[in-house]
């Protein structure tokens, strides 16, 4: 594997591209926050873990790695991978989103959980990632459903259905949570 | 003893999904146990208060189906003229505010309800314990906290309703 090139891919506006695709690809994002839950991972385990085609395994690998989110970790078959850290804030009219593997791990539910398929199609991924946030407050048991649900303009019943359809992921990721 | 057993919105959520298995337990659970689960008006209303939550798989909640058993029961409504209910859901917003690191103005009745409640059923006689089953962790922890200071101890548990809880759930957690 070229390494020198890896390294040229991570520059920001590269990884930038990348994490555009991890954002909007729910299998990308999958395979990402798999591989760095698990990892470092075969694309024989993401293939037989996440269910998806052998083909479209090592497309996604190779892009992943390409953008120096997942690293070789081997160097001998089969080849093994780790994630990367992202963290790339994005600031747009004073609002500003961080894109985490916590996120990226939220992103990945979409295509597991059809209570965050369905929160996503009525407030989009940026309201996702604002759940995100409130998802790790009730974890650590500084907020409940129905604060959020006045703070966000939900009713308190669909946010106490985000809370629950992200707990997983903020249990996760609340050890390596600022 | 009289035991009874306040149910919160984060209970009936959690029991959401396609087949309801959850739901099947839960009900399988209070009715062998004899008891049934009392809710707050506050938290009826919640439940039936958002058309657009039917949009969801956890939001197609079989609820109504409880009351129509009788094994969910609405409670009476809070007694706010009562002085120890409104002096426990006033320490009970302090404490709310405080562990949410919000701003007292805007901790609402909706969130001291669950505290007001399990108050007004000790202090009526209504209940000799109550156990609250809710996610919601700093109304949990108000009432673990408040209640004792005005005489109940021993007299109230707060159960956290995580999924592994209500996967497991049986008979015995209700006697």
């Amino acid at each position: 594997m070229a390494k020198s090139s890896t390294d040229r891919d991570q520059r920001p506006l590269q990884q930038l591209r990348t994490v555009a695709d991890l954002i909007e690809t729910p299998v990308l994002a999958r395979i990402y926050a798999y591989a760095e839950r698990e990892g470092p991972v075969t694309v024989g385990e993401l293939v037989d873990e996440l269910e998806i085609p052998q083909g479209t395994a090592y497309d996604y690998v190779q892009r992943l790695e390409r953008a120096g989110l997942l690293k070789q970790t081997n160097d001998s078959r089969p080849y093994e991978y780790a994630a990367e850290a992202i963290s790339l804030t994005i600031s747009v009219d004073g609002t500003t989103t961080t894109v985490t593997p916590a996120l990226v791990a939220a992103i990945a539910r979409i295509e597991d959980d059809e209570d965050v398929e369905v929160f996503v199609e009525r407030h989009g991924l940026d309201g996702l990632a604002e759940a995100l946030e409130y998802a790790f407050e009730q974890v650590a048991g500084t907020v409940n459903h129905r604060i959020m649900a006045r703070e966000l303009d939900l009713s308190p019943l669909e946010a106490e259905i985000i809370l629950q359809a992200l707990e997983p992921v903020a249990v996760a990721y609340s050890d390596t949570a600022e | 003893m009289t035991t009874t057993y306040v149910a919160d919105t984060g209970v009936f959520v959690r029991c959401g999904g396609p087949d309801n298995e959850k739901f099947q337990q839960l009900r399988r659970a209070v009715r062998q146990a004899g008891v049934s689960l009392v809710v707050p008006r506050r938290v009826y209303e919640e439940l039936g208060g958002d058309p657009a939550a039917e949009e969801y798989p956890s939001g197609g909640i079989p609820y109504p189906v409880g009351f129509e058993e009788g094994w969910i029961v609405v409670a009476d409504d809070l007694e706010y003229t009562n002085p120890l209910v409104s002096t426990v859901m006033d320490e009970a917003r302090r404490f709310i505010a405080n562990e949410t690191d919000r701003d007292e103005d805007t901790i609402e009745k909706a969130d001291t309800a669950l505290v007001g409640l399990a108050a007004q059923l000790l202090d009526t006689g209504e209940a000799e314990r109550v156990v609250l089953l809710t996610t919601d962790k700093p109304a949990g922890q108000a009432a673990e906290r408040i209640l004792p200071r005005h005489g109940f101890d021993d007299r109230l548990e707060y159960r956290y309703v995580s999924e592994a809880y209500l996967e497991t759930i049986t008979a015995a957690e209700f006697l």
